[in-house]
């Protein structure tokens, strides 16, 4: 091998340490993602809310601190605020025929004491469940049978919502 | 022939001799885990990238003013009680580079897809992350966790 040759050699095994260094280098990191999710809310019905016995022509009230107005449980997260909203019907019904019901109320507490409750507008409002997670929400109405209202059994669902 | 041998060693002289002035090699490091906190079911959680307590944070040490290719590894789901998921998207300009390493100066990125940055002349930058947790209305209470793997290669 002459000097050339063996100086070509040479430069080709630098191109290849070279080429060698010029490998990429690869190096990673991992981090966590974490979250902590709280209680769901879960809403239960209380108790309905029942007019009883109405007769034609008289209208009946049922107050929020009446023994027969319509109560939610609800249970979540510990001492956080909600948001309370109600669908409301317009007719109790019976077969074909409708009763009117209106002037609705509603109230909450977060002891299962309606006397005690706070008073909110049926068109929704926040508040925040109590220390253990609860809350008891009632609701009243007005019915208003006609003087020609059908004897029968109404019935209508009164919805209450809750979320965070 | 033998005229031509300066030039060619020349040549692959300086190609050599940056190669041994970078001599840094690349090191990638977790500074932050990306934190969602408390989540209520039903509500999603935002944590945006230019968060400076909850977003996700990365150190990148290499040489200086080098280019690095970023690619992100990145979950679908935090895992939480047994057999609970909770799902995690990042959007198009969730993640951010910054080569002078200040939250507050970031060059968004698509975390989805590889980003080619510039490490500043120390040599130095950092990713950062965001996200969002969508917990389902019935998400299962408890905590959860994923992992966001970020590879960074390095072309010398």
């Amino acid at each position: 091998m002459n000097t050339a040759s063996k100086l070509t050699l040479a430069a080709l095994a630098l191109t290849v340490l070279a080429t060698a260094a010029a490998q990429a280098q690869v190096n990673n990191a991992n981090i966590t993602a974490t979250a902590t999710v709280q209680q769901p809310i879960n809403v239960s019905t209380g108790q309905s809310l029942n007019f009883g016995n109405v007769f034609p022509g008289v209208a009946k009230t049922i107050a929020t601190t009446d023994a027969t107005a319509g109560r939610w449980d609800v249970t979540g997260q510990a001492s956080t605020l909600v948001n309370l909203s109600l669908t409301l019907p317009i007719n109790l019904q019976s077969g074909l025929n409708l009763l009117p019901i209106a002037n609705f109320t509603g109230s909450y507490n977060t002891a299962n004491n309606a006397a005690a409750a706070t008073p909110f507008p049926v068109a929704g409002a926040s508040t925040s469940l109590s220390g253990t997670g609860a809350l008891f929400v009632w609701v009243g109405g007005q019915v208003n049978p006609a003087s020609n209202q059908p004897a029968g059994v109404y019935t209508a669902s009164v919805t209450l919502t809750v979320t965070y | 022939m033998i005229r031509s041998l300066p030039l060619l060693l020349l040549a692959l002289g300086s190609g050599v001799a940056p190669l041994a002035a970078q001599g840094r090699p690349l090191t990638v490091s977790r500074v932050r885990d990306l934190t969602f906190g408390t989540v209520l079911p039903g509500v999603p959680r935002v944590i945006l990238r230019t968060d400076p307590t909850n977003s996700g944070q990365f150190d990148l040490v290499g040489a200086k003013s080098n280019q690095v290719l970023l690619t992100f590894a990145l979950p679908l789901v935090m895992t939480g009680p047994a057999p609970a998921t909770m799902p995690l998207t990042f959007g198009g300009s969730d993640a951010g580079y910054s080569s002078t390493q200040a939250i507050g100066s970031q060059v968004a990125f698509d975390p989805n897809q590889p980003f080619l940055a510039t490490l500043n002349k120390n040599g130095r930058g950092s990713v950062f992350i965001g996200g969002t947790a969508q917990p389902s209305t019935s998400q299962r209470a408890g905590p959860y966790t994923g992992t966001l793997a970020l590879t960074v290669a390095y072309f010398p």
